[in-house]
């Protein structure tokens, strides 16, 4: 008995029940003695394993809740972007700042050390 | 109108909350159905599904799309949470019968109607003794009415090993309920010959 020829039919027999579209397949009468208790089982799924539904006010409620924990989320994420902006542009700032400082300390330094050097110079002796 | 995708719902849904509440909208349904079906109880079916979808937006700005749809996600989460679930209560096997009350169209004759009964009630209760990734199977086809593609696509198979697993599945859940049928009748031929005897 071919494998794959079973489990395609098995396959296509529960896509029919549930109103998917399904390519028959065309098995021998052997082929059907051994596969129909598995068609009576899909059957009996089918039956059994109707779609529950949750209540209405469930739902409703959920989705309220939902709504609101996101809206919270969104507010918090928006602070906290800001802030790390805020942090951001301050720790910028000071770089910058001090930046400059350096640029200023670096510059008197080395004009300081052209001056002792200029002044070693023009000492006679 | 045209629906939205998924991927363009949560594109939006990470600076929108409306657009957080159509996804959920789109998939509340489907989720519940399958966290009832895997703890057969409404109370739980609705907390665990409440825990999905908040969680689901606890992570959303860390959500990265990687072409599978946003229910395959989805279910992941609502697995974790009833794995959870169920190792909580020690794998203790919680048998509720309001699903049969609430499902079954009841047949006119008491008989008929306990037989039937207690029929899917020993269906349910063998699907519930499968590996999960098989009762999520079932779940998805029969109570979510999914195609084979679709369950591929949460459960990140191909169509061709869904359809064996498929098929494996009804095989399995063929001998269980042969065996717990076997077992059925051994004890009451067990109560039989103990009425007999006294």
């Amino acid at each position: 008995m071919d494998n794959e020829r079973i489990i395609r039919a098995v396959s296509a027999h529960a896509d029919s029940l549930i109103g998917r579209p399904a390519d028959p397949v065309h098995l021998t009468d052997e082929e059907y003695r051994h596969i129909a208790p598995l068609f009576q089982l899909t059957e009996q799924l089918h039956r059994t394993m109707t779609p529950s539904s949750p209540s209405a006010s469930f739902v409703r409620n959920l989705g309220q809740e939902l709504m609101e924990q996101a809206q919270r989320q969104m507010a918090w994420s928006q602070r906290m972007r800001r802030g790390m902006l805020i942090g951001a542009a301050a720790l910028g700032s000071l770089l910058s700042v001090a930046s400059v400082i350096g640029a200023i300390v670096f510059v008197v330094v080395r004009w300081r050390a052209r001056d002792q050097t200029c002044a070693l110079h023009a000492t006679p002796g | 109108m045209c629906e939205e995708s998924d991927a363009v719902l949560i594109a939006r849904a990470k600076e929108d909350p409306e657009a957080f509440g159509a996804l959920y909208e789109r998939y509340v349904k489907r989720i519940y159905n399958y966290i009832y079906y895997r703890t057969n109880n409404h109370h739980e079916a609705e907390d665990l599904t409440a825990r999905t979808f908040l969680q689901a937006l606890k992570n959303l700005a860390r959500y990265k799309d990687r072409g599978a749809p946003y229910s395959a996600y989805l279910y992941r989460i609502a697995h974790n949470l009833v794995a959870n679930w169920y190792r909580a209560r020690s794998r203790k096997s919680i048998v509720s019968i309001e699903h049969v009350a609430n499902v079954i169209q009841e047949p006119d004759c008491p008989v008929a109607r306990a037989e039937k009964k207690e029929h899917r009630e020993v269906l349910l209760q063998a699907v519930r003794q499968l590996a999960p990734d098989r009762q999520q199977l079932l779940i998805l086809k029969f109570g979510d009415q999914m195609s084979n593609t679709e369950i591929g696509a949460v459960m990140e198979r191909t169509e061709g090993a869904i359809k064996s697993l498929y098929h494996r599945t009804l095989v399995e859940l063929r001998e269980k309920l042969i065996s717990a049928d076997s077992e059925t009748n051994r004890t009451l031929r067990e109560d039989e010959r103990w009425t007999t005897s006294g």
